[in-house]
Parts: structure tokens; C-alpha cells; sequence
């Protein structure tokens, strides 16, 4: 039974989502409970899959008894492992968040919209899972065609937004496929531990690094990386309130994660650090991302893509975490990534509430949300502290296993550029703050109503996350540094 | 430099390849109506697809079906069906995301009543 749990998480949604539009096809107030449902028993199955990774090893998945390499193979380790329970239970916080905040002109339609979301959470699942480097490829496409459509449920000014996520996320995955493509010519297969055994003998081939090169741009596209990051702050910021939490915290940071797995498990450490070395351009890139994203944050005057430029900004923190070429750093990027979630989940499930309930758009009326509710304020502090760095947040944990690992890579670059992002990060949360405790004069037309419980919830939890994060930080990079690590490095 | 050009054109799949990747590529990035864009996106999947498929061809050889359960099999004579098998799904992909492309496109030219980027983007302003 353990052996079936993979397949299980990925089952779940999937069968939920296609047969939602029969089930509900005269309930439409029913999509929501039964998204819920089946998102609750998710994470019950991902807390068991970790528990059994931990004890048991990793479980290898072969579809329907066809064997590796020419069956498809997902492996449950025990990164992809926590990453599925922090999806699970992020998606479940998301699906309650959509309930009072899910775009009213749907109608019947909100049945799709349920779908749609499912599917998407679904093809993350694959992601993760996926041992095979083309259904990497097919569950990037689901998940994306999702994302597309998602977004342009907005309409007005998100179609326009979505548009050009489909123009520059389809560029990105051709470039993710001609890499693969290039792979396959050379190795032959498109198992991951089938091509990883093969390549040590390969090393000369000048396609695979022209192969590494357009999966690195491929995925680059599609996780926001700077410069390829232009569609993704106007994306996220006219998606519908309900589903940006869902979209910033998990597409971009799933897509990292895969190509995490290209490079240290397809590859791995000893090819990327001494044959191919790529891990220098991936840090240089990271701190790019890094230093630019919340330059850029700066200069935003709405919440929502202050908050998306702050997430293009970590990409880039967690890229230098993943490109040190150490355990520290790699098991401080990945920690970060955890944090990282939790937090955009957090910033956007506020950007939401502070919508819905106070009409607040911009950082110049933001005043009203520290005026009339200081729980709200105290949870954004709370945020902020976390997005800055500063203890006892993961935030803090992460930059600082991060930093340690550059440190013993002597990468000071690296460092400089963490500590040049967390004083920029510094810097545009300090103009929110500006912005809430300044005595406005703009005052609410509309006294706003009880704050529905769902709103209640997803941010207390999430807030609670970011600080649990921080103080159980050493259990759990223990955790990884056991559990999660590729091989060799 | 003689001896590249040679090179390359004993390579016609790929010369092919590279011309309408970049062609593609040309119109997604200079036009503005939002359907010449998606042609041009076509254009580079479609490139991409062709690509695999020349990867895949072989001088020669049938179809993957075993032509003597006796004999041992002489890996030569078959074409390898996986490439083919890749290419069937990202066309399939591919067509999903036109479809949604083409929705959004749609959906765009109800509200705006224009499918140029330059007028939508002024009309946004």
C-alpha cells in the first residue's frame, strides 16, 4: 500500500477535477466542499508518503509494471516528499481562501473554475514526482495551460496579462523540450537515473551542454528568472484574488525544483561542479535575480506586484542557496524554498483580504488597513519580518544556511548579493510600513463586514507558518540534510 | 570555413530547424497583432517537433513491429517509435495551448475591439 502513495496524491485531484463538471453539473455550490475534501485527504496522504519515505527510503514508481528504462518511472525521495506536503497544504489553504473571494461574474462556471484548479495542483504533483524528463515536460504544459486560464477568468486587463504569459511560457517550454530533445539524441533515454548512469561517458558531447543551456533557459522562463521575468509580476498581479496565492506560491518554486532535479540528479554534483560547471552561472544569475527583483520592487506602487517582485527577488536568493555546489547551501536553498511558499501564500492571501475587505489596491491607501484593523497590520508585520530575514523567521534560517554555505564555497559574491537583496527587501517594506502608518485622509465609503472566517484562517495559519518555520528551522534542515540531499554532493 | 559550410549542409533537418525556430522567434517578437503572435509561437513548436522527429529518422528501417518472432532482432531495421511517440504528445500540447491562446484572443478583441498590442496597451492605459 505505502508502494501506491505517489500515484495516489497525483490520482486524487486529478479524478476529482475531471469529474467535477458531472457531479456538480446541477450543484455548483457543492465544487467547493468537495475540492476541499479531497485537498484535505491530499495532505493526510503526503504527511503519511513522508512519513514512509523517511523510514523506508525512497519508493521508485513504475507505471503499470512497465520497467525503467522503458516504462515511466516517479520517484518519491525525500525532497520531492516535503515539497508535496508543503504543495498539499498550501493548495488546501488556498482552496478555503477562494471560498467568499472567487470571482462572482462565474456563475455556473465556477464549477471549470474548481477544475482548472485542481488540474493545476495535479500537474504539480507530477513535476515533482516525474523521473522522466519528458513528463517533466507534458506536467510543465498542464499546469501551465491551467495557470493561463486561470489567470484570464479575470478578464479585463488579466487577459491581456495572460496572453503574454502563454506567448513567453510556450517559448519556454519549446526551449525546455529542444533541450530534451538534445539530451535524448546523445544519451538515448529519458529516465533520469538511466541518463545519469550513461553521462559520465558522454562528457565530451558539445549537445549536452547546448542541452543543459536550453533546459536552463526553458525552465528560466517559466520560474520568473530574471531577465526572462516580464510576465509574471502583471500575470500574478490581475489574476483573480483567489487564485494569485495558489499561482505565486507554488508554480514558479515547483518549476525551480525541477530543475533542481536536471541539475543534481540528471546531472550530478561532481559533472556540474568539475566537467560542465554551470553552478557559477546559476549563482551569478541567482544574485542577479536576486538584487534586481527588489530593485524593481521598489519602484511598485501596487501591493500585489510589490509582492511578485519580491517573489522574482527570491528565486533568485534560493537559485545562489542551490548553486553554492555544498550540503549547506543546498539544504538552505531548499529551506528557503519551503519559507518562500509559505510566504507568497501569506502576502497574497493578505493582498486578498486587504481587496475585499477595504478596497485597498495601492500602497497609498493602505492606510486604512493599519487604521481599521491592526490584526491585519500585525500579520503583515509578521510577513515582513520574514520576506526581510529577520530572526525568528524561516526567513532568517534560510539567508543564514545560505550565506554559510556560500561562505565555505568562498563564493563572497554570493553573499554580497543576499545581503544586498535583504537591504533593498528592507527598503520597500519600510515604504509599506510608511504607507500604513501614515494618518491618510482617504476614508472608506463602505464600513466593511464581518471578516469571513476562511480569511481568518489562511492567514493566521500562514503567519503562524512563517514563525513556526524559523524556530523549528534546525529540525528541519536536519530533516533535509538526511533525507534530501543528491547523490555525491 | 568551407569545411563548416559543408558540414552544415549535409545537415538539411537541421539547417531546416534552426531557420524556422528563428523565424518564429522574428514573429513573436515584431508584430504586434496578438494572432500573428501565436503563429509565431506555432512556428517555434512546430520547430521544435521537427526537430525530433529528424532525430528520430533512420535510413531504411520500418516500422516497430517485429518482422520474425525467430530470428534475433536487427535493431537497424526498425525506425525507433519513441521520438514519434514525443512528437504526437507536444503536438498535442501544442494544439491545447493554441486553443487557450486563441480563447484569450478572443476574449481580448470583445473588450478592446482590437487585437493590436500597441492600441490595447494605450486603450489599458
Amino acid at each position: 500500500m505505502s508502494q501506491q502513495l505517489p500515484a495516489i496524491l497525483f490520482l486524487l485531484p486529478l479524478f476529482a477535477a475531471i469529474s467535477m463538471p458531472v457531479v456538480c453539473l446541477k450543484h455548483r455550490h457543492w465544487s467547493q466542499p468537495i475540492s476541499l475534501t479531497i485537498l484535505a485527504a491530499m495532505v493526510l496522504v503526503s504527511i503519511l508518503n513522508l512519513q514512509n519515505v523517511i523510514h523506508h527510503g525512497e519508493v521508485r514508481y513504475v507505471f503499470s509494471g512497465w520497467t525503467v528504462p522503458l516504462g515511466i518511472e516517479w520517484v518519491a525521495d525525500g525532497l520531492a516528499s516535503v515539497i508535496i506536503m508543503l504543495l498539499s497544504v498550501l493548495a488546501l489553504l488556498g482552496v478555503v481562501f477562494t471560498g467568499p473571494t472567487s470571482p462572482k461574474a462565474l456563475g455556473g462556471r465556477i464549477v471549470h473554475f474548481y477544475t482548472l484548479i485542481l488540474l493545476l495542483i495535479s500537474s504539480m504533483i507530477g513535476i515533482v514526482f516525474a523521473g522522466d524528463l519528458f513528463n517533466i515536460f507534458v506536467f510543465l504544459e498542464v499546469a501551465a495551460i491551467s495557470s493561463y486560464a486561470l489567470i484570464g477568468v479575470a478578464g479585463g486587463r488579466a487577459l491581456f496579462a495572460a496572453f503574454r504569459y502563454l506567448v513567453l511560457g510556450t517559448l519556454g517550454a519549446s526551449l525546455y523540450l529542444l533541450g530534451v530533445s538534445y539530451l535524448y539524441a546523445v544519451t538515448g533515454t529519458l529516465n533520469m537515473a538511466d541518463i545519469a548512469e550513461r553521462l559520465p561517458l558522454l562528457l565530451d558531447s558539445k549537445a549536452l551542454v547546448g542541452g543543459l543551456l536550453f533546459i536552463f533557459i526553458g525552465l528560466g522562463i517559466k520560474m520568473a528568472l530574471v531577465p526572462f521575468h516580464a510576465w509574471m509580476p502583471e500575470s500574478y498581479t490581475y489574476a483573480p484574488d483567489s487564485v494569485s496565492p495558489i499561482l505565486a506560491s507554488l508554480v514558479t518554486k515547483v518549476v525551480l525544483l525541477a530543475w533542481v532535479r536536471i541539475i543534481y540528479w540528471v546531472f550530478n554534483a561532481s559533472i556540474v561542479i568539475n566537467d560542465i560547471p554551470i553552478l557559477p552561472l546559476v549563482q551569478v544569475i541567482g544574485v542577479l535575480a536576486a538584487v534586481i527583483g527588489a530593485f524593481l520592487a521598489l519602484a511598485q506602487r501596487s501591493i500585489k506586484m510589490l509582492f511578485a517582485y519580491g517573489g522574482i527577488s527570491h528565486i533568485g536568493i534560493i537559485l545562489i542557496g542551490i548553486g553554492q555546489g555544498n550540503q549547506t547551501g543546498f539544504a538552505g536553498g531548499v529551506f528557503y524554498l519551503l519559507n518562500d511558499a509559505v510566504m507568497q501564500a501569506a502576502l497574497f492571501f493578505l493582498a486578498g483580504v486587504a481587496f475585499c475587505q477595504y478596497g485597498v489596491r495601492t500602497i497609498d491607501d493602505i492606510g486604512r488597513v493599519g487604521k481599521q484593523s491592526p490584526w491585519l497590520a500585525g500579520s503583515l508585520i509578521v510577513m515582513a519580518l520574514g520576506m526581510i530575514g529577520l530572526p525568528p523567521t524561516g526567513g532568517f534560517f534560510g539567508k543564514w544556511y545560505i550565506i554559510l554555505g556560500a561562505l565555505e564555497a568562498g563564493n563572497y559574491f554570493s553573499v554580497g548579493g543576499v545581503l544586498l537583496s535583504t537591504l533593498l527587501t528592507l527598503a520597500y517594506f519600510v515604504k509599506l510600513f510608511e504607507g500604513i502608518f501614515r494618518q491618510t485622509s482617504t476614508q472608506l465609503d463602505v464600513q466593511p463586514g464581518e471578516t469571513p472566517l476562511s480569511f481568518k484562517l489562511t492567514l493566521g495559519i500562514t503567519t503562524v507558518a512563517i514563525m513556526l518555520l524559523g524556530l523549528f528551522s534546525a529540525p528541519i534542515v536536519q530533516l533535509l540534510l538526511n533525507h534530501a540531499l543528491p547523490p555525491g554532493l | 570555413m568551407a569545411d563548416a559550410l559543408l558540414a552544415i549542409l549535409q545537415r538539411p533537418n537541421f539547417l531546416t530547424f534552426v531557420i524556422l525556430f528563428l523565424w518564429g522567434f522574428y514573429i513573436m517578437v515584431t508584430r504586434y497583432n496578438l494572432v500573428k503572435k501565436l503563429i509565431g509561437m506555432y512556428l517555434v513548436q512546430t520547430s521544435v517537433i521537427f526537430f525530433l522527429v529528424s532525430i528520430g529518422a533512420k535510413k531504411g528501417a520500418t516500422v516497430p513491429v517485429l518482422l520474425s518472432t525467430t530470428e534475433p532482432v536487427q535493431v537497424a531495421s526498425y525506425a525507433n517509435p519513441l521520438p514519434h511517440v514525443l512528437t504526437l504528445t507536444a503536438i498535442v500540447v501544442g494544439v491545447a495551448t493554441l486553443g487557450v491562446g486563441l480563447a484569450l484572443c478572443a476574449a481580448i478583441y470583445r473588450k478592446y475591439g482590437s487585437l493590436d498590442e500597441e492600441e490595447i496597451l494605450e486603450r489599458l492605459e
